[in-house]
């Protein structure tokens, strides 16, 4: 019988097939006609091929579906390369072979990226072709975009670290060629230098501890370096370095603290590939290598040996959380709103791994399970609305840059002698526009567009829901259990310490609602602020797909959630029938809603109570006594949506809420400044790399090239003394033959 | 009969003759004798040692020597004889292509 797993490999293989042929067609049929019409530049294969994975994906993940126990298939497909060692004086050989690991964790990132992938493809048909500006080169976002999709889909179906390392690796070229992919601006240059470098600090430590983990077991194996008999036989001390260089890897990838800077700065990419690499897949694997971690944790052999290291994973998060959810306060950018949310985000996410990491060693194997299966259930949750919502900024970017084209064309042609910037809606702050200079991804260039773009705000309001944590939608499962998870961590004996990530991620919580909010009220509701809002249509092709699918994706968390999504992902223990949709959701209900019987169980109510209350109420309360406003006259959003415009002007009128001090406080400055974290950054390079590299520059000068050159002048003066030896004359040769011969003989008669 | 050494030392005496005129002179000819020296006296090594040894292999070479002697003495001359022909002299000082 045909199985999906004999196809399994063509996952990674088709996209890595697909990228050189799109580069060499695009480079041969670049600028024809049916080349930009019919084949989108490469688009189309693109999408084909990202469709052709996501079946396979699909069909694979089929059998995963309603399986009662989580049973894992390898497939070692061959041997990649294989060597010989000398170890204590006997010959071992080894080999590093190539093959696929499926569990229901796997499978899980597998859809993820694959639906996510081929969405954006979709989406960037129309994002990326309709602009001029990319005339011409989009065959090269292609072949990047599909390098970069396999990277991810292989990392994730790897059966040892080493190829998932090798398939991380293959993920920063392409983050980096894809920020890069305007570098004629050097700001965008600038930004790829740094997420490459960035995650590079990472990538080096998770070398370090991929070597250490070698030298540990002598295989990079998941079966070999999981099996429970060897990790009992391994010293604990060394294996924990491991583990903390391997983390240290996953924090740069996924941008958290200290190894956040590269994120924010990585929105010089085109907007599908923030939608795609800064959202939805490439910061995940950092996760994913954290996840991977877990039989570790999980061993008996290790029980209560690496507390410290969990705790240390949940205190990054937290800190990661409250962080960027504070400087998403004042970002005016829409897309770095989102960087900073999804950042804080994945914080979340860590948190909830930490806790469960904490719990499997210390011996608390379900809850452990039930923490793990929420954080990854957080991790798609949060893929889909991060995907979503980097695609709806990507719309709103994209119409506002298309009518500010329009304008400014008009504008110069008409009004040469007035100061008119633009129609004849005038806003506030409309006269003074320098149209050379506009920002089109300016959230203050906004608003008003909920009536305009109602697709859009629609998929933007519903993203943001799950992102809050709105009840019933997407993301309040995960993220209730993650908050959850850490509060009955420092609950539990030992665990005191938990209690700092979680009360961070509670009070995060209602930050998200604040941030998430303001940015909703700020682009769809009010009164446009500039014409170029005013004017904006919804009208390029084939974006609306994506959108449509992702918020229909977000509104059916509820469907995963009573599917016992987080039961299936973390150890398949889950019947997925939909007869049992109902009562699934019933106790996902009960479970969330109502204090349980099981220990702490009435506080551990009240967080998830005020949780809801802060995140629900008072961050987007806030929001909207801020940026709340009704729509301009005559202007109707759509019914689901009006409501919510009209209750946040209600809310504005009746609430003068005054931030002015806020907003002038040092706080704000130095969040307008990251928290300094750049400065600091550039500043430590200046004190210590600067001087580190002209120290090697003046080793390379004068040790290195010094003692090349040393050879050269001494020979170039050594044969210059021996040339004058060479006369010519034959009897002075005949004289050199006649001493050497005297010599050789006294040489011989002294040693005789 | 004589003391084969002296035969020896007569011939070391020939050998640093010969070897003296060989470096030190200008014109050919005077050098090509004093090879022509300088093989006689190994020559009377030769024949020393076969005296001494009672071998007659060291005559036989000492008249393999000598015939080879005379063939290279008049290749010598025959060079000479070119050199001069194209350089109007056969100073070894002027013989110095080796140089480059």
């Amino acid at each position: 019988m045909v199985s999906a797993i004999d196809y399994a490999l063509w996952i990674p293989v088709l996209p890595i097939v697909a990228f050189p042929i799109i580069l060499f067609l695009g480079n041969v049929f670049k600028g024809m006609p049916a080349w930009r019409g019919r084949w989108k530049e490469g688009g189309t294969i693109a999408t084909i091929v990202i469709g052709t994975c996501l079946g396979l994906s699909i069909w694979l993940i089929v059998g995963y579906i309603g399986q009662v126990t989580g049973n894992e298939s390898v497939g070692q497909i061959g041997d990649w390369l294989s060597f010989h060692m000398v170890e204590n004086g006997n010959l071992v050989s080894y080999s590093l072979g190539f093959g696929m690991y499926l569990d229901h964790v796997s499978v899980m990132l597998l859809f993820v990226a694959s639906f996510l992938c081929f969405l954006i493809a979709i989406f960037s048909l129309g994002y990326m072709n309709s602009d001029p500006v990319n005339l011409d080169r989009n065959h090269r976002f292609y072949a990047e975009f599909l390098l970069f999709c396999a990277g991810m889909l292989g990392m994730v179906l790897a059966d040892n670290f080493l190829w998932l390392f090798i398939f991380w690796e293959i993920m920063g070229l392409c983050s980096y060629l894809l920020i890069g992919f305007y570098y004629e601006r050097p700001s965008a240059s600038y930004a790829a230098k740094k997420a490459f470098l960035t995650t590079r600090v990472g990538d080096i430590f998770l070398l370090i501890g991929l070597l250490i983990l070698w030298n540990l077991f002598g295989s990079l194996d998941f079966s070999v370096v999981w099996a429970e008999d060897n990790i009992a036989a391994v010293d604990a001390g060394t294996l924990k370095i491991a583990l903390f260089m391997m983390f240290v890897g996953a924090v740069g990838k996924s941008a958290q603290f200290p190894l956040h800077v590269w994120l924010p700065d990585a929105m010089e990419g085109p907007t599908p590939v923030s939608a795609l690499i800064h959202a939805a897949t490439m910061v995940n694997a950092g996760l994913y290598l954290v996840a991977r971690m877990f039989p570790f944790f999980a061993s008996p052999a290790m029980a209560g040996e690496f507390t410290d290291l969990a705790m240390l994973i949940a205190w990054i998060g937290g800190i990661t959380a409250f962080m960027a959810a504070l400087i998403a306060f004042v970002q005016m950018d829409i897309k770095k709103v989102l960087a900073y949310s999804t950042m804080s985000q994945l914080a979340y996410i860590f948190t909830g791994l930490g806790a469960a990491l904490w719990f499997a060693n210390t011996g608390h194997e379900e809850i452990a399970l039930l923490a793990f299966g929420a954080s990854m259930f957080h991790l798609f949750n949060h893929a889909m609305a991060k995907g979503m919502l980097f695609m709806a900024s990507g719309s709103v970017i994209h119409e506002m840059h298309h009518v500010h084209h329009e304008v400014a064309h008009h504008d110069s042609g008409e009004s040469a002698a007035g100061n008119a910037a633009g129609g004849d809606h005038d806003g506030g702050q409309g006269g003074g526009d320098d149209h050379d200079h506009f920002d089109a991804q300016d959230m203050s260039n906004m608003g008003g567009l909920a009536s305009k773009m109602p697709i859009t705000a629609t998929a933007m309001a519903v993203g943001s829901a799950s992102i809050i944590g709105i009840p019933l939608i997407g993301g309040f499962w995960s993220k209730e259990g993650i908050i959850g998870a850490a509060w009955k961590a420092s609950l539990t004996s030992g665990g005191a310490w938990m209690l700092g990530p979680a009360l961070l991620l509670l009070i995060t919580a209602g930050m998200t609602g604040f941030y998430m909010s303001r940015m909703w009220f700020m682009t769809f509701a009010g009164k446009p602020n500039t014409p170029v809002a005013n004017g904006v249509v919804e009208q390029t092709p084939f974006i609306p797909i994506p959108l449509i699918t992702l918020t229909v994706v977000t509104l059916g968390g509820i469907v995963f959630a009573g599917f016992e999504f987080v039961h299936w992902v973390a150890d398949g223990h889950a019947e997925m029938h939909f007869t049992h949709v109902l009562s699934g959701i019933g106790s996902e209900m009960k479970h969330a809603f109502l204090p349980s019987g099981e220990e702490n169980g009435a506080l551990i109510f009240l967080v998830t109570m005020l949780t809801i209350v802060i995140s629900t109420i008072v961050g987007p309360a806030t929001a909207m006594a801020l940026y709340g406003g009704r729509l301009q006259k005559g202007e109707k959003a759509k019914p689901w949506l009006a409501w919510l415009v009209s209750l946040s002007s209600r809310v504005r009128r009746n609430n003068h809420f005054d931030n002015s001090i806020w907003a002038n406080s040092g706080l704000a400055d130095s969040l307008h400044q990251r928290l300094h974290f750049d400065a600091w950054y550039d500043a430590a390079m200046l004190k210590i790399v600067v001087p580190f590299a002209n120290a090697c520059a003046w080793f390379d000068q004068h040790i290195i090239d010094g003692a090349i050159k040393g050879i050269e002048y001494g020979s170039q003066e050594g044969s210059s003394v021996i040339r004058r030896l060479t006369t010519g004359s034959g009897r002075d040769y005949i004289m050199m033959v006649a001493l050497g011969t005297l010599a050789i003989f006294v040489l011989i008669w002294g040693v005789a | 009969m004589i003391d084969p050494m002296w035969a020896v030392v007569l011939g070391i005496c020939l050998f640093t003759i010969g070897l003296w005129g060989a470096v030190t002179r200008k014109n050919a000819i005077i050098v090509l004798m004093c090879i022509e020296i300088i093989l006689n006296a190994v020559n009377l090594n030769f024949v020393a040692a076969a005296a001494q040894h009672g071998d007659v292999t060291g005559w036989v070479y000492t008249v393999f020597a000598i015939a080879i002697a005379a063939a290279e003495v008049a290749i010598g001359l025959a060079i000479f004889l070119s050199f001069y022909g194209h350089n109007e002299t056969i100073s070894l000082d002027e013989m110095e292509l080796l140089k480059h």
